[in-house]
């Protein structure tokens, strides 16, 4: 899957989490970005992402992702 | 050794540095090494053969990890990673649990079943919770490959640091290691000025602000261990004065710990940030021993919410989100999760029922903290308002909750606790001086229906008590803290200035006379009071 396929996918999960359709993640986006993507939705969203790709994230990584674009580079590897 | 000992001040501390500063004109290799064996030297002082316990420990820890770092580099060994992480994480934990809590399981075992098994007692090496804790974080660490590589130098210095060796803060490699490979090993005065400045600032938290109040404290918890009723206004001075007593204890030492850190040029990271400010008890944890509430939320509490979820998400339920939440979904993603952590938090302090309930009612604290935020995003949509309203209430209320759960933590006994705790209600009466009885006796008239009035007790003492206590809330609660006055400087990892007062802006330190002598000034009343067997009371754990 293309970074940006991932990034449309992953703007859709969080919309549809915040309720909020309008949403547009970017590489650099950070959690301190978007409104109410707080503790708790971020774990909703990495399980969503999950579900919707088949992988599985490892604890270590979902501690130290900073960026969306961090995500992405690790969706990537692990579709891979 | 303790950092408020006349050995460790002049004679340790002077001779480490000097050593430092001179191997360092030779050789990196040499100072870093100085470090490590001075290290062991601290150690040591008090059991030489503490040393003998924990070194195999760290020997064995050391290859666990250099072979996790040769597994993990391999996808296709990754299970046997894994397995290798595990096996260590239960080394350690059976480490700690020998030493820390076979005493406690026996009498456990006792108590349920009536038995009378008796166990020699094992003396607890010092610092082997928090030694214990940082291994094991380095393992997941390392498995995880948030570290690739390390030499044993570098691990060494990692577990053996003497600022931080025996009471945190807890550190990360990641966070220690690029600093050690960055310093210079060379005398450094701006170091050496704000690392010196935070280290006298926490030795008068500790000797004078913590161990003066404890005066008064102490008897109170000594009598209600022994079986005495205590009353109404003494059971406060013993619960908000430990609560303050435990504050300036713990801060100062760890404001020592930072300050020793940054002589030799290292930052430790932030542990304190005025807890006692707080206006919730989610805020309070995230102010208290941060660096503990940093492990316990990566390690345990992180770990367990996303595997739940995974559960929850693939049988369809649905999780927490956006201030919205389930009864079933609160209670195992919010309440489970917190109530287990903070159970373990309980156990990490000390092997004792005393310890499990202050952890488990902490964890009662936070799970209605946390279904309290659900409720009001509902009910309160004024989000202004409800700031203004609620942060003194809350504020408030967080006091009291850590005040009222102190008592536990301080507490030898569950008889001497729930003696506290009732006086603290009132139903052990209330006990007055007579030159105060005397001069309210319209007040006491009106009172005596509703609680028992008793003279007695030294007027004196109950004045003494109180100014002592009032001064430190007004210290605690609306001064700038140490960090806060080092603010110029990054006195810690981690530290981000916040707006300050106009107060708070009139007392940021710099290096100038003024200052010098601002803290010679508490320095005085510090060494006089040297000497005495003051251990800080986290040195326990």
């Amino acid at each position: 899957m293309s970074e940006q396929a991932l990034l449309s996918l992953f703007s859709r999960i969080l919309g549809e989490l915040l309720g909020d359709p309008s949403i547009q993640l970017r590489k650099e986006t950070t959690r301190a970005d978007v409104p109410d993507w707080d503790s708790f939705n971020y774990v909703n969203f990495i399980v969503a992402v999950e579900m919707e790709l088949g992988i599985r994230f490892s604890v270590a990584d979902v501690e130290s992702f900073e960026t969306v674009g961090d995500i992405v580079t690790e969706a990537r590897a692990l579709l891979a | 050794m303790l950092f408020n000992s006349y050995e460790f001040i002049f004679a340790f501390l002077p001779i480490a540095l000097a050593g430092f500063f001179l191997l360092g004109r030779v050789s990196r290799g040499l100072a870093l090494g100085w470090i490590i064996a001075a290290s062991i030297f601290f150690y040591a002082w008090w059991r030489p053969v503490n040393v003998l316990i924990i070194g195999p420990s760290i020997l064995i820890n050391y290859a666990i990890a250099r072979s996790l770092v040769v597994l993990s580099v391999d996808k296709t060994r990754a299970q046997w990673a894994r397995a290798l992480l595990i096996v260590g994480i239960v080394f350690n934990v059976c480490f700690l649990g020998y030493f820390k809590y076979l005493n406690f399981l026996t009498t456990a075992v006792n108590d349920l079943t009536g038995t009378t098994f008796v166990l020699e007692r094992i003396v607890l090496p010092l610092g082997i919770s928090f030694i214990t804790f940082q291994k094991i974080a380095f393992l997941i660490d390392v498995q995880a490959r948030r570290v690739q590589s390390f030499s044993f130098r570098d691990y060494c210095l990692f577990v053996l640091f003497f600022p931080q060796l025996i009471a945190g803060p807890i550190v990360h490699f990641r966070e220690m290691m690029p600093q050690f490979h960055q310093v210079t090993c060379r005398f450094n005065k701006d170091n050496l000025a704000v690392g010196l400045t935070l280290f006298l600032f926490g030795l008068f938290k500790k000797v004078v602000l913590a161990d003066g109040v404890a005066e008064h404290v102490t008897p109170i918890f000594d009598q209600s261990s022994a079986g005495v009723a205590i009353p109404l206004i003494q059971s406060w001075i013993a619960a908000v004065g430990f609560t303050l007593q435990i504050y300036f204890d713990f801060s100062g030492y760890t404001d020592m710990a930072l300050g020793l850190g940054r002589c030799f040029g290292v930052r430790l990271p932030l542990n304190f940030d005025s807890p006692l400010k707080a206006s919730s008890i989610i805020d309070f944890w995230l102010r208290w021993h941060m660096t503990l509430t940093r492990f316990l939320t990566a390690y345990i509490y992180n770990p367990l919410v996303l595997a739940l979820t995974r559960r929850r998400f693939a049988k369809g339920l649905p999780g927490v989100a956006g201030g919205k939440a389930s009864l079933g979904a609160f209670l195992q993603l919010i309440a489970g999760p917190t109530l287990l952590t903070m159970f373990i938090s309980g156990m990490w302090h000390g092997a004792g029922y005393l310890f499990v309930a202050w952890g488990v009612l902490h964890g009662i604290y936070l799970t209605i903290n946390h279904a309290w935020r659900i409720l009001v995003a509902r009910l309160w949509t004024d989000k202004d308002r409800y700031e203004r309203v609620m942060e003194p209430v809350g504020f408030v209320l967080t006091f009291l909750c850590v005040a009222v759960a102190m008592v536990l933590f301080r507490s030898r006994t569950a008889a001497g606790a729930s003696e506290l705790l009732q006086g603290m209600v009132g139903m052990n009466g209330v006990s007055l001086p007579s030159q105060i009885y005397d001069r309210i006796d319209s007040l006491t008239t009106l009172l005596e229906p509703l609680i028992d009035i008793a003279v007695g007790g030294s007027a004196t003492e109950l004045a003494t008590a109180v100014i002592w206590i009032g001064a430190l809330l007004v210290i605690a609660v609306a001064a700038p803290n140490s960090l806060q006055i080092m603010s110029r400087f990054e006195p810690a990892l981690g530290f981000k200035v916040r707006p300050l007062s106009k107060l708070g802006r009139a007392v940021i330190w710099r290096p100038a006379l003024q200052w010098a002598l601002a803290t010679a000034a508490i320095v005085v009343p510090a060494v006089m009071r040297l000497g005495g067997k003051a251990e800080f009371l986290y040195w326990q754990f």
